[in-house]
């Protein structure tokens, strides 16, 4: 896990790219649906009772593809916000240093309504910036807390692998060991996004 | 940054900024010209993101900022736009003038508010008040879509790249020795420079405009007799050695 960056429109970016990370895991969540499906088929009666799981899995592979893509979005317009805010930053810079560099000019004034509407600018992307980190840090939240369900997913999957006899047991096992694989991986991307969503509340 | 007033009369001014001795150490020395005229004013290249608070600084001690009503980048290089930016936030009225095969280029340095206007590859003419400037094509000196601002009533020159010397923020405005100045542009010209045609092609268009000086982006401006000898110098120059020097390996 890479150092957390100083720079907040790097942080975003690399949370953007965190995210990114997580879909594609969900994606391989789904195929392990699937294929959990097709097991549980096979084994007919002997599986009767993981098939419904498998709609669990697939439910939670869904909600978590849905959730990641709309994290991801939100951190891409993160993203582009904290780059705009940059911009607007580094324009409020530079006027301070033209009003000290040029106190005396006769038409320093002339400056005042461009300084006073970046000022504006400024504010408004500053607004919007911590509107969407709020609803950035809300979604986390709720996706991690969809990710919970997958230990019991994981958990009631080994018991149903156990009655399902010993030609299908090692596969329905695991189906179980990918579920909690993928969750744990996916949750460990929101956890450090979490964190570094909390560093971003500082600017 | 210093200002110096290279022209004026009862229709326009030119004034020359540079000599930036405040500037970071690894960048380039620029030249930044401005043409005030009544009620308008046309800021030529005005340099890069590092040099802009230097610049307005020194601009504004000129004339209000609003009456900048026009921006020209003879072409797309970072030491020419990369401060658009912030001018863009500074001039939200304003036009740029540019090569119009740099257009989606030099949007990328950020322009939401200033409007671009692109300049046909064989030039044109901008009049602000009674002062008509003409845009007079240089294409491949260096860069492949690159203009001059000739302003007959001043008969000024601003040549962009043409003409630069690689010197010290403390060089004197003016070529005073040519035969002296030749060593440090020399290298500049046969290096950045890729076409013998497009060089001889420009010398042959420059030598027919009445010229008293030529002003370059870096370095010295040439006055007077200076101007021909700078283009009887550059017309023999042999240009786009670098190719030369790698096919003969």
């Amino acid at each position: 896990m890479s150092e957390l960056s100083n720079n907040y429109f790097v942080s975003v970016a690399e949370i953007a790219a965190k995210l990114d990370q997580a879909t594609r895991i969900a994606q391989q969540l789904s195929l392990t649906a699937s294929n959990a499906r097709a097991v549980a088929l096979r084994a007919g009666e002997r599986a009767a009772g993981f098939r419904p799981l498998t709609d669990f899995i697939d439910r939670l592979a869904e909600i978590t593809i849905k959730s990641s893509r709309k994290i991801n979005k939100l951190a891409a317009t993160l993203s582009q916000t904290s780059a705009d805010k940059v911009r607007a930053d580094s324009a409020i810079a530079h006027f301070k240093v033209v009003f000290v560099k040029a106190k005396d000019s006769e038409f320093i004034s002339s400056l005042d309504e461009v300084h006073q509407r970046s000022l504006t600018r400024q504010a408004k992307l500053d607004c919007s910036y911590r509107r969407q980190i709020d609803r950035l840090s809300d979604e986390l939240e709720m996706l991690s807390s969809e990710l919970r369900n997958a230990v019991i997913l994981a958990t009631l999957s080994r018991v149903e692998a156990s009655q399902a006899g010993t030609q299908y047991q090692d596969a329905l096992i695991n189906v179980a060991d990918n579920v909690e694989g993928a969750a744990s991986k996916i949750k460990e991307h929101i956890y450090y996004s979490q964190q570094m969503v909390s560093t971003l509340e500082e600017y | 940054m210093k200002t110096h007033k290279l022209f004026e009369n009862n229709s326009h001014t030119w004034l020359m900024f540079g000599r930036d001795d405040e500037k970071p150490e690894q960048i380039i020395d620029t030249n930044q010209y401005i043409v005030i005229s009544n009620k308008n004013a046309l800021l030529m290249d005005p340099g890069g993101i590092e040099l802009f608070s230097a610049m307005l600084s020194a601009v504004i001690k000129q004339l209000p900022a609003d009456k900048i009503t026009h921006l020209f980048a003879s072409h797309q290089d970072p030491d020419i736009i990369s401060s658009l930016g912030l001018w863009d936030q500074a001039l939200p009225s304003a036009t740029l003038h540019s090569p119009w095969i740099w257009e989606s280029f030099i949007k990328h340095f950020g322009m939401n508010n200033i409007s671009y206007a692109a300049i046909p590859d064989e030039g044109s003419s901008l009049k602000i008040d009674q002062v008509t400037l003409d845009f007079i094509p240089a294409h491949y000196l260096h860069s492949s879509g690159n203009f001059n601002v000739y302003d007959k009533e001043a008969k000024i020159l601003m040549s962009g790249d043409i003409g630069a010397a690689l010197e010290t923020v403390d060089a004197p405005l003016f070529v005073e020795d040519f035969d002296e100045h030749i060593d440090k542009m020399k290298m500049f010209h046969q290096r950045w420079m890729p076409s013998n045609e497009a060089k001889n092609d420009w010398v042959k268009r420059v030598r027919k405009l009445d010229i008293e000086m030529m002003c370059p982006q870096h370095g010295r401006i040439f006055k007077g007799d200076n101007v021909k000898r700078f283009l009887d110098w550059f017309e023999a120059l042999e240009v786009g050695l670098i190719t030369k020097a790698k096919a003969k390996e």
